[in-house]
């Protein structure tokens, strides 16, 4: 038998599941859309995972990151829930020896991870605003009618990229509609929103950092060449984007997982491959208990609660392992 | 039936409470204050507020419209300064606390505005509060007493917080007695700075303090630092800013920076405060100054959401616990 790490990241965006074998070489590798229902696409995701994964190889341990972490966590049984930054973190020095600067950029958020020595030193998330991120990119390839997937190549095509604002989403989009209506060609105003896009990540994001090489830079919209070219520009560095770029929170988290498990000597808490035949299901209640309301979410497990959480004073929290 | 006079549990009431509670007590009031902020509190503070305050002041009306059927005076001081320092007041919105209540909602009893400027001398707090005594009906030498009794406790309230409790840990104290039960010290230390009103108050802040001591780290806070302290701290601003809940945090900062290395700053902020969008970016470079000391910001909003908060504090939690690790 092979030994195998499951990672997942269930981000705003998108699901990543990955198997990596003991020296960290990945096994297996799925890259799907979240649309909004988690439980659905982590079970989905396991069912499809289960077909990639060589035959003989079995999980010894799980890790789950990204903002369902602990939804994900309590479905699979992680024996390890970390949050994204250090899973980045993680993945990226695996792959990447003595990496000083992780750009990300996801779905809804973004975020900088400044390393020393392999040691996080710093890190920041946007705030409050989505500019840059990449559902915007997705919302204005589709205005355009343009696959999201070519919108690299046709920046890379752009010999004046046009001047966009790209401080603010909004503004950003009635920027792009008047330059296309003065009649700049589709190439440039694209070229134009990646460079935009990566200036506005610099002055929020990567306000005051010290961005050193080498750099790289990873999430979904890595895989837009006219981002990384607009970084390298502002940068003056190259920037290096990791073979596994759409998933190195998920590598991370399965990195984490056998650390985890190695250094405990514990057997793993993950339940298999057969989640993906159980019945999962949430249903939400208001607590009336004090006047805080919390809304109280009981996770189902075929008929069974095995978690629940969202009460502030925690009351109500049960997590069975 | 003795006045019953209400007190907000927010904004100053962390600073001052004692000392109004013991005053007002002692002239043979009967002191209501509102119950911890919950989720009602903000419902209520966001809809009777102007929309464009900012959350703590929402929150403040919010512990108002409590009160107001309960009582027959709201206090509400009109704090403006407590110190002569330089050009230092409180916020405008401080400033105008009373008259902002007054054109939001409405049916509210008397409020008792009493204006509070300190910078005169040591003589004008007994004044105000002859003042205030006065218009009641008291006489002077029940005031003074009052007024003795209210410093001696604030004073003593003081000292519990320098001596390592947190707000709430030290009014608990003084009402019910008994010794706050310290568990064992923990790995890390981490200062948690902003305004009290930020700090102490575990529901707007998603239970900041509660979340970090769980993940195996210490809080301290501005208030665990003596006055002296902070003032011998605040030379090393070239200017002081002009509000007072900001000096105190930045000169917390560099306390904390210098005199008694923490392992980690956390700034807690209000989404759209003012003063705050300066202050934070001043303690940001500052801490990267003064020898690489790790810093994050936590922005406080309406949201009820922790998430975002979780995962911030999480992923700062392990960034401090590897490098010492590494070290």
């Amino acid at each position: 038998m092979k030994k195998g790490y499951l990672g997942i990241d269930v981000g705003s965006v998108s699901t990543n599941l990955i198997v990596i074998d003991a020296e960290d070489e990945v096994l297996a590798s799925l890259y799907l859309r979240t649309q909004g229902q988690p439980i659905r696409v982590i079970q989905e995701g396991m069912a499809q995972l289960s077909n990639l994964v060589p035959d003989g190889v079995e999980i010894c341990a799980a890790g789950t990151t990204g903002s369902a972490r602990h939804l994900a966590g309590v479905m699979v049984g992680a024996d390890i829930v970390k949050n994204e930054i250090t899973a980045h973190a993680v993945g990226t020095s695996r792959f990447i020896p003595g990496v000083q600067t992780i750009l990300e950029i996801g779905g809804q958020d973004s975020k900088i991870i400044i390393l020393r020595n392999g040691i996080v030193t710093d890190f920041a998330m946007n705030t409050v605003c989505a500019a840059g991120t990449g559902s915007f990119l997705d919302q204005q390839a589709a205005r355009l009618t343009i696959p999201i997937e070519r919108f690299g190549e046709l920046a890379l095509k752009s010999k004046n990229p046009v001047r966009i604002a790209g401080r603010c989403a909004v503004f950003a989009e009635s920027d792009m509609i008047h330059k296309q209506q003065l009649g700049h060609c589709v190439e440039d105003i694209i070229a134009g929103l990646c460079e935009a896009l990566v200036r506005n990540y610099l002055n929020n994001v990567g306000k005051g950092k010290e961005i050193l090489p080498p750099i790289a830079f990873q999430g979904g919209v890595a895989a837009n060449a006219g981002m990384k070219k607009a970084f390298e520009d502002a940068l003056g560095h190259e920037v290096i984007i990791p073979k596994h770029f759409a998933v190195m929170g998920a590598l991370g988290a399965a990195i984490l997982a056998r650390e985890e498990i190695e250094s405990s000597n514990k057997r793993t808490r993950f339940k298999g491959f057969e989640v993906t035949d159980f019945s999962f299901q949430t249903r939400s209640f208001e607590c009336k208990s004090c006047p805080n309301h919390c809304e109280v979410v009981q996770f189902y497990q075929n008929g069974e609660v095995i978690a629940r959480w969202g009460s502030r004073c925690g009351k109500w929290d049960v997590q069975a392992s | 039936m003795p006045v019953r006079v209400g007190i907000p549990r927010y904004l100053a009431y962390f600073s001052y409470y004692p000392w109004w509670k013991t005053f007002f007590e002692e002239l043979g009031f009967e002191v209501i204050t509102s119950s911890p902020t919950t989720k009602k509190t903000l419902d209520d503070g966001v809809e009777e507020a102007v929309n464009d305050a900012c959350i703590p002041i929402k929150l403040y009306h919010g512990h108002v419209v409590e009160l107001k059927d309960k009582v027959d005076i709201i206090f509400v001081p009109r704090l403006v300064k407590v110190r002569k320092f330089f050009t230092e007041t409180f916020c405008p919105k401080f400033l105008a606390l009373p008259d902002l209540l007054r054109a939001s909602i409405n049916g509210l009893p008397e409020i008792l505005d009493t204006r509070v400027d300190l910078s005169q001398g040591p003589l004008e707090l007994f004044r105000i509060s002859r003042e205030v005594g006065e218009r009641f009906g008291v006489g002077l030498s029940r005031i003074s007493r009052a007024y003795l009794l209210a410093c001696k406790a604030l004073r003593r309230y003081k000292k519990l917080m320098q001596g390592g409790m947190l707000a709430d840990e030290a009014l608990q104290h003084m009402e019910k007695g008994g010794d706050i039960n310290r568990d064992k010290k923990r790995d890390l230390t981490i200062a948690v700075l902003g305004y009290p009103y930020l700090i102490y108050d575990s529901f707007i802040n998603l239970d900041i303090v509660k979340k970090l001591r769980k993940m195996g780290a210490d809080v301290v806070t501005a208030e665990m630092v003596s006055p002296r302290s902070l003032l011998r701290e605040a030379k090393r601003l070239p200017k002081q800013m002009f509000w007072h809940y900001s000096n105190r945090a930045m000169h917390a900062a560099y306390y904390y920076m210098n005199r008694k290395r923490v392992d980690g700053l956390i700034h807690v902020t209000a989404f759209i405060c003012g003063p705050d969008a300066m202050l934070d970016r001043l303690m940001e470079i500052e801490a990267r100054q003064y020898g690489q000391m790790p810093f994050l910001t936590v922005s406080i909003d309406e949201e009820t959401g922790s998430g975002g908060v979780d995962t911030r504090l999480e992923a700062f939690i392990d960034m401090l616990k590897r490098r010492r690790v590494q070290r």
